[in-house]
């Protein structure tokens, strides 16, 4: 009995001893001697193959506290940073820039909560394998990291306070989420990046970021970044984009439209619903394809002066699934020409015949250019809204 | 280091032996049949104490008996005495013709069956007995050549009357708690429980308080061998005195050296009554307006008597608040520590951005930050409880200026550190009776987290959830009925069923009879078509 | 003389041989080498599992309240017997010291990259000693608790990833050749179904032990039930990312995110793996340490918790030396190494038992 309660005593008094003397706190560091880095830049210089890494960070002393200070907002200036800062620093490798930021910065950076990955058009068409295989090894990484691909620079577009969030590369993916969920462009995240990169015969895609500028109060010019079309990637670089309505058909191709808008001449609808499946039918070494769409929407505009009949709605119909199939179309021209499968139709075709697939999956560069697409849109029209005749009649 | 240690615990195990061993050697002395000697014995026992009192007087038709009541003043009923024990014996036994003062013993019977008009006199012919018996605050009356004295209970003092329960409270149910009488305490239980079964047994420990303590239980519904090992356990105890509960409490713990409570306590005869009612024991002190209940199970901490007077649903959600309240007051700080010196990655974003901007330019790292506030809070609680109830409000004053403003404006303390100091001692106070201990295991896991962060804290909860396993209240496993489980039990776990579904007793505690009510006594809507025919 | 004189229930052996299962399955997904087909490689480990449980728990029915220990001694003699409960200890202390090589690795890994592995280490060694200590009863009662939270939380953790599943990521089915994937079946069933093997040490302490071996079964079907989920939700998150990535599960607890607050669930995974992980070390080490006290006939085996655990430390620190070579062997070599001692020593002892007829007294003498 004395002896179990002396073992207790002292496994307890181990316990203690241990945790305290041999614990130390190595992996603690406190909030304020790390940088949070929001976004993160990757340029290559075409010349010289020195890669150069833009820190987008938070600077927390500039953030204001909702009760705190008040009037943080009078020097809200224009094209200022307040809340962030820009560090570059470069080196040979990604892994070498990272390590010489350690010169001149005064705390260290803290990838976790990093919004974006952007990539400078240049560095992007030579090849994004190093910066890709650095962030997938590293555990600091996150998967659903942004990928945006700048016009110009990486820089450029992480300096330039966008959106209505203090930080701005959380306003930037504020913004690509936002055209995400309208169906305009497709968010791509790390993880969804690197999966078709995987996959050998689908092409990665990412959002293309440029910059504009809008002329602002006092005749001084802003700027501001706006997104403009899709990348398409083989393999790691970057091959072209895609603009708007290609990049429209590639998300009704792919099953990304959740709400947004089809605008026809006569009438903008709003999309309800849509569901899309892509049909692969193998036909002696023919592919065919086939991407069923179906679609659900709601009456906006109308721009024709007649009260609403089923007939008419039933054009509207028509023109909307024609319209549907027209951007598709587009996509896949675009996809053909640049000979990069965006839509996944090789791993389509790898799910409904695997065993063909093994003969198919080498050659499937010069195949892909010549699979017959066909699009097969159904739509319907649910609601025409609060009016059922028209305002103003011819 | 150890060994030290263990010679310590020898040594000190041996001194007790000893001192028992010397305490228990005296036999009894019978009384003589000199009433001087025996009051020359009395006066040398009782001392020179100005509160013992000795009156002679002389008793029998033709006053020729010498004889003396001994009491001490104070502790005795002096209405009582004067009007039911002098006034008798020496204005009534005058009256009486028939002369049955020969025989001296026959006299004594006869005082005790036909004069003294008091309930309970027992005949006692032991010295000590007698001593001990008038320091209870018995009356005693020796008579010359008899070799018996009388003790009667004449009990009367001073006590504090009857009041509302202050800690535990209650917005509905009964008010009443105990007070510091014994006998006021057992007759408050046996006026909830009228069952002739409920049995008060009394022993008496302590070498000089000689304090009386009473078992509380009810025959046939209490598993046996608890009652065995209940009073094995009051019998081991061999202490100078008990002043409270809370020595008994840790004289008889299975687990000595754990911070886990493993004896209930409850201030109330209704709680105190519906757990003797499940089978459990209860332990009463004289002087100590508490109850002791064994077993005890951990889920005890977070029952009140309330949940069982309130709404069924009310009562289960109040049950998951102080769950919740409990978790959040032992370890809200430590995952505040670990978020924010150890895992930043996992707070969301925005979140995260807030947090830097108020831990921007603390000087203090968060660990330490954390600890300091809990003892600053620990400070401010002690200092409240303690101080004069005048003072308490200057105080709180101080407290919240210090703790709630300087500190943060001065920029000593973050914002959020605040917040979350203030949600714990909140919480903390929700399941009053665990404040105690969530207060250690507070600090246990603050330091633990500053160390290691999250990982430190599972690691640490996994071993208090094995210790807590390992813990026995009485020989019943300390988690029951969650752990072993016993799915009838969890009736009154982490919901609270209604009464009517409550048809047994927890059977954790192995009661003797299992059934608390007859089955299926759910409230029904009258049959109407069939109940209307009967009538007719 | 009893070395051990808990009971434990079946409901608790059921929960202990669950959270066994889960153990560092937790972190290392089982059938992987089968691609996106994982989950039915999983599903298929599972039946080869409940064979072999099938087998143990025939072999401790036989032998009712006795461990591998007593039973080798009783079938093959004195000296034989030991010998071969030896090699079982060896094989449960190894297990021992590669269930926490995974786990100090994941954390040193993914958590605390500067903490020394040995901390982690002795902390989880301490609270597996401290509990092994208290007797089987005190796990199995820590196990009723875990392992319904950690279900719970895996639930949790699969309804919230729901919106980032792609079901095409699971087609084609039965893509792999079927070489592999039997492969990869017989790896998902000696890690970590067949590894119940252990439980012939705590067999013998259940209060009902003719109901042992469907409470052997049903923990492992219910654990084999999630983590077929788990694979299959793992695939169907992550992709071909699955394949190449060392702990699945934790990268897809980093892809939950809902509504940008209800995100980075990474550190439940984290806790899980505390919890199971301590379940299923702790188990190793029960048996580790009662069995050689059953050989050696020691009054007591808690007092050879200390050198044991010192042992496994130090096992743990040198048998493997990278992520690397854990899982290549754990891929590659093991699903072979643990042929003899999952299902040979049970199997033969039953047969030999059965062919020398014992227990000649009756399956009613314990």
């Amino acid at each position: 009995m004395k002896r179990r309660l002396c073992s207790k005593i002292s496994a307890v008094i181990l316990l203690i001893i241990l945790s305290v003397l041999l614990s130390g706190c190595w992996d603690s560091i406190e909030m304020n001697k790390l940088s949070i880095v929001s976004g993160l830049g990757w340029d290559i210089n075409p010349d010289t193959g020195e890669v150069t890494l833009t820190y987008q960070s938070i600077i927390p002393s500039q953030i204001k506290s909702p009760s705190g200070t008040s009037g943080g907002g009078e020097q809200k200036g224009i094209g200022t940073l307040q809340t962030i800062q820009l560090d570059h620093s470069t080196g040979s490798s990604p892994y070498d820039a990272l390590n010489r930021y350690t010169q001149h910065g005064s705390r260290i950076p803290f990838y976790q909560h990093t919004q974006i990955y952007a990539f400078g058009k240049d560095g992007a068409e030579k090849g994004i394998y190093g910066f890709l295989d650095t962030i997938a090894r590293n555990p600091v990484s996150r998967p659903n990291v942004l990928m945006v691909v700048s016009e110009k620079k990486a820089s450029d577009i992480l300096e330039i306070q966008s959106g209505m969030e203090s930080i701005q590369a959380f306003g930037m993916a504020a913004e690509i989420k936002l055209s995400a969920e309208y169906s305009k462009y497709p968010a791509v995240t790390n993880l969804e990046f690197s999966n078709r990169l995987m996959s050998k015969t689908t092409a990665p895609i990412a959002t293309m970021v440029g910059t504009f500028e809008e002329n602002g109060a006092e005749g001084k010019k802003i700027q501001k970044i706006r997104i403009t079309g899709t990348a398409v990637f083989k393999e790691d670089k970057m091959i072209g984009e895609l603009n708007e309505r290609e990049s429209s058909g590639l998300l009704w191709t792919i099953d990304k439209i959740k709400k947004g808008f089809v605008i026809l001449p006569e009438a903008s609808l709003e999309i309800v619903k849509a569901k899309s499946k892509i049909v692969p039918e193998l036909q002696n070494d023919k592919i065919k394809i086939t991407v069923q769409i179906d679609e659900e929407s709601n009456l906006l505009e109308y721009k024709g002066h007649q009260n609403m009949t089923t007939d008419i709605l039933q054009g509207l119909e028509k023109d909307q699934a024609k319209e549907i199939e027209s951007q598709v179309m587009t996509a896949v021209e675009k996809s053909f020409s640049l000979n990069a499968d965006v839509f996944g139709f090789g791993e389509a075709v790898h799910r409904k015949y695997k065993k063909e697939w093994k003969d198919l999956k080498p050659r499937w560069n010069e195949i892909y250019p010549r699979i017959e697409v066909a699009v097969k849109v159904k739509t319907h029209l649910n609601e025409i809204g609060d009016v059922n005749k028209a305002l103003m009649k011819h | 280091m150890l060994g030290l240690l263990l010679k310590k615990l020898h040594f000190q195990r041996k001194n007790q032996n000893s001192k028992k061993a010397s305490v228990q050697h005296s036999s009894p002395i019978c009384l003589s049949k000199n009433l001087d000697e025996n009051l020359q014995l009395l006066k040398e026992a009782l001392g020179q104490s100005s509160d013992v009192i000795i009156r002679d007087m002389k008793i029998s038709s033709n006053s020729n008996v010498d004889a003396a009541i001994i009491y001490i003043d104070g502790l005795v009923d002096r209405n009582l005495v004067n009007h039911d024990i002098l006034q008798p014996l020496m204005l009534n036994l005058q009256l009486i013709k028939e002369n049955v003062s020969q025989n001296h013993s026959s006299l004594i019977d006869f005082i005790k069956s036909s004069v003294l008009t008091v309930g309970q006199i027992i005949v006692a012919d032991d010295i000590d007995r007698v001593i001990s018996d008038v320091l209870a605050g018995h009356t005693a009356i020796l008579v010359e050549g008899v070799t018996q004295a009388l003790l009667i209970d004449a009990k009367g003092w001073k006590s504090r009357s009857l009041e509302e329960a202050k800690n535990e409270l209650a917005i509905r149910g009964p008010r009443i708690g105990f007070n510091e009488t014994l006998r006021t305490n057992t007759a408050l239980l046996r006026r909830i429980i009228r069952d002739p079964r409920l049995t008060i047994e009394s022993l008496q420990i302590g070498e000089r308080s000689k304090t009386e303590i009473a078992i509380v239980y009810i025959k046939g519904i209490i598993k046996d061998s608890l009652i065995d090992e209940i009073e094995q356990r009051l019998k081991r105890i061999s202490a100078d005195a008990i002043l409270d509960v809370g020595y008994i409490e840790q004289y008889i713990e299975d687990n000595p050296l754990s911070v886990f409570s493993t004896i209930g306590n409850s201030e109330r005869p209704d709680v105190t009554a519906a757990r003797v009612l499940e089978g459990r024991a209860a332990i009463l002190v004289d002087g100590s307006p508490f109850a002791l209940t064994v077993p005890m199970l951990f889920i005890e901490g977070f029952q009140s008597p309330e949940d069982y007077y309130a709404r069924p649903h009310y009562a289960s959600f109040l049950r998951w608040i102080r769950f919740l309240a409990f978790a959040l007051s032992v370890y809200l700080p430590a995952i505040y520590v670990a978020l924010m010196s150890f895992h930043q990655e996992l707070l969301p974003s925005p979140l995260l951005i807030t947090v830097a901007a108020a831990k921007e330019g603390i000087p203090l790292p968060v660990g330490i930050e954390a600890i300091f506030m809990i003892i600053l809070f620990e400070i401010l609680r002690e200092a409240g409880l303690r101080m004069p109830r005048t003072l308490g409000q200057a105080v709180s004053i101080v407290g919240a200026l210090v703790i709630g403003q300087s500190a943060v404006s001065a920029g000593l303390v973050g914002a959020p550190m605040v917040v979350v100091l203030a949600t714990t001692a909140i919480a903390s106070f929700v399941a009053p009776s665990q404040a105690d201990l969530g207060a250690l295991l507070r600090i246990l896991v603050v330091i633990v987290a500053g160390f290691l962060g999250l990982f430190g804290v599972v690691i640490i909860s996994v071993e208090i959830l094995s210790y807590l396993a390992s813990l026995r209240s009485l020989g019943v496993p300390y988690l029951s009925p969650v752990t072993p489980l016993d799915i009838r039990s969890l009736k009154d776990t982490f919901i609270r069923a209604p009464l009517w579904a409550m048809d047994s007793r927890p059977a954790s505690l192995d009661p003797n009879d299992t059934r608390r009510q007859s089955p299926d006594q759910m409230p029904q809507a009258p049959k109407t078509k069939s109940g209307k025919r009967e009538r007719q | 003389m009893l070395l051990e004189k808990g009971k434990i229930s079946n409901f608790q052996l059921s929960a202990l041989i669950i959270g066994f299962v889960f153990g560092s399955s937790v972190i290392i997904s089982p059938g992987g080498g089968a691609g996106h087909d994982a989950w039915i490689a999983v599903a298929l480990g599972l039946m080869e599992g409940l064979l072999i449980a099938w087998i143990f728990t025939a072999l401790s029915k036989q032998f009712k309240g006795k461990t591998i220990i007593e039973i080798s001694s009783l079938v093959y003699g004195k000296i034989p017997g030991k010998c071969i409960s030896v090699l079982f200890i060896w094989y449960l202390f190894h297990l021992g010291a590669m269930v926490l090589n995974n786990y100090v690795r994941f954390f040193k890994l993914e958590v605390y990259p500067a903490t020394p592995k040995i901390v982690i280490l002795l902390l989880i060694m301490l609270i597996c000693a401290s509990t092994v200590g208290r007797g089987i009863e005190v796990l199995a009662r820590c196990s009723v608790i875990l392992v319904p939270l950690t279900v719970l939380i895996a639930f949790t953790d699969i309804l919230l990833v729901i919106p980032h599943m792609d079901l095409n990521n699971l087609k084609p089915v039965l893509d792999v050749p079927i070489g592999i994937l039997l492969w990869a079946a017989h790896g998902a069933a000696s890690f970590p179904f067949a590894e119940t093997i252990a439980f012939l040490m705590v067999l013998a302490f259940v209060d009902k032990p003719e109901k042992g071996p469907s409470a052997v079964s049903g923990g492992l079907l219910i654990a084999g039930f999630i983590l077929i989920i788990v694979a299959a939700r793992n695939t169907a998150v992550l992709g071909q990312m699955d394949e190449i990535v060392n702990y699945p599960s934790f990268l897809n607890a980093q892809v939950i995110d809902i509504g940008d607050m209800l995100t980075r669930f990474e550190v439940v995974v984290a806790i899980n793996l505390i919890a199971m992980g301590f379940i299923k070390v702790a188990v190793l080490f029960y048996g580790t340490v009662l069995g050689l006290a059953q050989v050696f006939n020691l009054r007591s085996y808690r007092t050879i918790i200390l050198p044991v655990g010192i042992l496994m430390a130090i096992l743990t620190c040198t048998n493997v030396g990278s992520t690397l070579e854990m899982f290549d062997f754990a891929k590659n070599a093991y699903p072979i190494y643990a042929v003899p001692f999952q299902i040979g020593i049970p199997l033969v002892t039953l047969i030999v038992a059965k062919l020398r007829k014992l227990p000649q007294t009756g399956g009613d003498k314990v």
